[in-house]
């Protein structure tokens, strides 16, 4: 997902193809960045056709704009904020159906009975809890994880001074922490588990 | 920055890989897109005109009413009317049309609600 110089030029290359008149240029783009935008539009909404679509959008919209594009700034952080504001806009049409942070459960039992499925679910509880966070919170997390825990591209994305970006960071953990207490004590359990199941 | 549990789940997300039918999908919405005409533009050269002579007949309007309200409002103030009996009849009278007309559009509002919602 990060911008390598090859993609650069190549993203370069075809805006200017583009933007020439030559709409089958934009195959490229959508080539090198369909990935990126579907999995960061999964993110917002965790359902997978939903995500496809929002997806389209915004490489349609990033179509309709690409001469608003400045070359001083990377193309992939346009594209990508540009996309964190149609998914933002879509998901103020059509909410996605979360349930309160309060509500999302959290899974409980003896440590040593939690097996890889009980694992992955405590994940996915955590993932979509994300969701029941206010949208102040939400994006932040969203995207710092999304750009590989990078503050920098995150805060450019959502065009905030990376500081803000960071303080929502920390109260967005917090509100997690606060939901899922026992979070860190059953990860260690469940690293023992694995680690016991090797040498056996 | 020290990696909790939480930063160790949320960044170890599985990737997902676009359908088949993305790409072209997107391309064709874009084709679609540079093939239909351009928006018409909105005709401010006729309708500027217009706008401006409903501004001043509105404007006009609104200044001659406060106008003509103000000594009016100031006679009311010293004679509170009296309507006679001629005149409160019919009053009463269109108070039960009224009625009347706002039961019927109730229960018509409330018959298409339940035929809406019964799918009929």
């Amino acid at each position: 997902m990060n911008a390598t110089p090859k993609n650069a030029a190549d993203d370069l290359a075809d805006v200017e193809r583009v933007l020439a008149g030559d709409v089958r240029a934009f195959e490229g783009i959508v080539r090198r960045w369909q990935g990126s935008l579907l999995n960061m539009a999964w993110r917002y909404c965790r359902d997978r056709e939903r995500a496809e679509e929002m997806a389209q959008e915004a490489f349609l919209r990033a179509w309709r704009g690409l001469g608003q594009w400045r070359r001083d700034g990377s193309f992939s952080t346009w594209l990508f904020a540009l996309a964190a504001n149609v998914f933002r806009s879509e998901l103020k049409r059509f909410p996605t159906v979360t349930v309160p942070l309060e509500a999302a459960p959290e899974p409980s039992g003896a440590a040593s009975q939690l097996n890889a499925l009980q694992e992955r679910s405590l994940h996915d509880v955590l993932r979509r809890a994300v969701l029941a966070l206010p949208l102040r919170y939400r994006e932040p997390v969203i995207l710092f994880y999304f750009h590989e825990m990078d503050v920098a591209q995150a805060a450019a994305t959502l065009r905030m001074p990376e500081g803000t970006l960071k303080a929502r960071l920390s109260r967005a953990r917090a509100l997690l922490r606060r939901r899922f207490p026992h979070l860190e004590a059953e990860q260690a359990a469940m690293a023992f588990c694995r680690k016991t199941e090797k040498e056996a | 920055m020290k990696r909790e549990p939480i930063d160790e789940i949320l960044a170890t997300e599985e990737e997902l890989i676009p359908s088949s039918g993305f790409l072209p999908s997107v391309m064709e919405r874009v084709q679609e897109a540079a093939a239909a005409p351009p928006p018409i533009p909105f005709p401010w050269l006729r309708a500027v005109p217009g706008m401006v002579v409903a501004a001043v007949v509105l404007g006009g309007g609104a200044v001659e009413l406060v106008r003509l309200a103000i000594p009016a409002m100031k006679g009311l103030a010293l004679n509170p009317p009296h309507l006679s009996a001629a005149v409160a009849q019919p009053l009463e009278q269109a108070g039960w049309v009224a009625l009347a007309l706002a039961a019927s559009l109730l229960s018509w509002l409330l018959s298409r609600r339940l035929a809406g919602s019964s799918g009929l």
